[in-house]
């Protein structure tokens, strides 16, 4: 029973890191940016949501979709003056401006929102369901059934929208792209605040499981790093997987080895799928 | 090209007044500043020299830290030699690194060494019996030399030793990047194939300033231990690693100067805002954006830019 139980809560985390890094993996596919920032905006969406209801008394619903645009439009900006100007850059150059953004949104974010903790209430969070002796709070089960929704309409929209096809082109080959009349400028702001978006709205997703720090940033952004590494740079479906097991390792790993060392679990994944498969666990061929 | 000009004479003179004006105060941000400017010339071998991100750089600064105190403070190991064990440490830990993560490269490096260092982090946060976990160690001994009746507990005599320390480590720095071993670094950092083609051999070029960089960071960590005799594993984390990055690169990566430069003003503008709070950190990270869109070559090439206008 116990391992059910784990697995549960291995499986309801694990969709939540998997919203965190199918952006990160977007943005990595069609820009060629490693983002350092990504979960800044994860911290940004959690922090938009909880003043949301906080300051304006929206309900908790309509204030997560609220911070998930507020956040979007922040990407654009946030491309536009941080990644777009850089575009033929060396990667090492990108690599700092990403983590210079990451910093910088950090740190304002301190400044600003105070560095005590804060706690993101729903009214899913208390109440619980009972299946005999598995117990799961309805916010698991909204993350797990949000985040499930929301991977199959960014797979279908990758594929089968015009949009999707031109983030795909622009993925492919930019020059080429370009040249058939895609214009990648705004492909590529299009994928930065896509991404944002659902950063956003995994924040505001996950926050309230966790309580809420300025920093809960680079917590966000290592889990997605190490996932995406996991599925391969570049890779939606290696997302879904990848986070899935970083879910449920870290969940068996945390009850029958030692809850101390659970993060680690995911800096040994990283290291052995590095050194092992640099291309990740799911990608069969060589990439691009 | 010398190392020694009448401008450094000059600037090392002035470095030297604080000493007789005798202000504590001061001479502490000094100290400080000195040991910045040996770590950011350490993490400035592989940002700089070698050309990749390392995101574990601050892990071995704090295995040398912890590496010389806990043998100073559990096996009573005489200080001459305790920072060299801590060099040492960090040099095999680097070596071992080094040598499974230096075949990647990019992006994915720096994922990779982020990996390691939040794992040396984790070890030395739940250690407890060994590292005292996230209570750190207190009353470390201040560095000293019995035997030759020196004692390093205040800045007045720590200031001149990281100032002697940092001389001797740019002049190695000088005849590195002036050597044979320093120009194949370049040429790695450049255009590995090229390298390669030429008969450099990339891999082991790469992993031998790793390792001289991660020997220089422990050195430097243990040095950092016994003068403020305080450390906890936070040494270690990503904040002592933005740091030192914002450092390099604000001073200017891949040159002599510019780390010690960028440590300088990372010491004395933190401690200027200090009454602003979470502000100040903003601010170097706009400064650091700043210099990585419109000043790649870092503080130090402004003047360069100045001397190529008036040549």
């Amino acid at each position: 029973m116990l391992f059910l139980q784990q697995l549960l809560n291995g499986l309801a985390n694990g969709m939540g890191y998997v919203l965190i890094a199918v952006g990160l993996t977007l943005v990595f596919g069609v820009l060629r940016i490693v983002n350092f920032a990504h979960g800044e905006f994860y911290m940004l969406g959690a922090y938009a949501t909880y003043y949301a209801m906080a300051l304006a008394g929206l309900s908790y619903l309509p204030a997560l979709l609220l911070s998930t645009v507020l956040v979007a439009g922040l990407g654009v900006l946030a491309n536009y003056f941080f990644f777009a100007p850089l575009q033929k850059e060396h990667e090492f150059t990108i690599l700092l401006s990403s983590l210079g953004l990451a910093l910088l949104l950090a740190h304002s974010a301190e400044a600003i929102f105070g560095a005590d903790p804060k706690y993101l209430d729903t009214p899913f969070s208390d109440a619980i369901l009972d299946w005999g002796n598995i117990t799961v709070t309805q916010q698991r089960l909204l993350i797990m059934g949000v985040a499930t929704l929301l991977i199959l309409l960014v797979y279908a929209f990758i594929r089968y929208t015009r949009m999707g096809q031109m983030m795909q082109a622009t993925a492919q080959h930019p020059e080429g792209a370009a040249l058939t009349g895609i214009n990648t400028r705004f492909v590529h702001g299009y994928t930065f605040a896509l991404a944002c978006a659902l950063a956003a709205l995994s924040g505001a997703l996950v926050g309230p499981t966790t309580m809420l720090f300025p920093t809960v940033g680079d917590w966000a952004v290592l889990k997605g790093f190490i996932v995406v590494v996991m599925g391969g740079l570049g890779s939606v479906t290696g997302a879904l997987l990848g986070g899935l097991i970083l879910g449920v390792a870290e969940a068996l790993g945390g009850s029958y080895i030692s809850m101390g060392f659970k993060d680690a679990i995911g800096y040994a994944i990283i290291i052995a799928v590095l050194l092992w498969r640099p291309q990740g666990l799911f990608n069969a061929g060589a990439q691009r | 090209m010398s190392f020694f000009k009448p401008v450094q004479a000059l600037v090392l003179g002035v470095l030297l007044l604080p000493l007789a004006m005798g202000n504590d105060y001061v001479l502490h941000m000094l100290t400080l500043w000195a040991l910045y400017s040996l770590l950011a010339l350490s993490l400035n071998i592989v940002v700089g020299f070698l050309g990749e991100l390392s995101f574990g750089h601050a892990a071995f600064f704090g295995v040398g830290a912890y590496t010389s105190s806990l043998l100073v403070m559990q096996l009573h190991w005489p200080m001459w030699i305790t920072p060299l064990a801590a060099a040492a440490m960090a040099a095999l830990l680097g070596w071992l690194i080094g040598y499974v993560s230096l075949r990647i490269v990019g992006p994915q490096f720096a994922i990779l060494t982020l990996g390691f260092g939040a794992i040396v982090l984790t070890i030395t946060n739940y250690w407890v019996d060994v590292t005292r976990g996230p209570m750190g160690l207190s009353q470390i001994p201040a560095f000293s030399l019995p035997a030759l009746g020196l004692d390093f507990s205040h800045a007045i005599h720590m200031y001149p030793l990281a100032l002697l320390l940092l001389i001797v480590v740019l002049y190695g720095c000088h005849v590195l990047q002036h050597s044979r071993q320093g120009r194949a670094f370049i040429a790695t950092r450049e255009n590995r194939e090229l390298a390669a083609a030429i008969g450099i051999n990339v891999f082991r070029t790469k992993l031998i300033g790793f390792v001289v960089a991660t020997a220089l960071a422990g050195f430097t960590g243990a040095l950092y231990a016994h003068y403020l005799r305080v450390i906890t594993p936070d040494l270690m984390s990503l904040s002592y690693m933005s740091a030192m990055l914002i450092m390099v690169v604000i001073g200017g990566k891949g040159s002599l100067y510019g780390p010690v430069l960028g440590a300088l003003l990372y010491t004395f503008l933190l401690e200027a805002l200090r009454s602003s709070g979470a502000w100040r950190m903003v601010v170097f990270a706009a400064l650091l954006i700043a210099c990585v869109v419109f000043l790649p070559g870092g503080l130090v090439s402004l003047w360069r830019r100045r001397q190529g206008a008036i040549a």
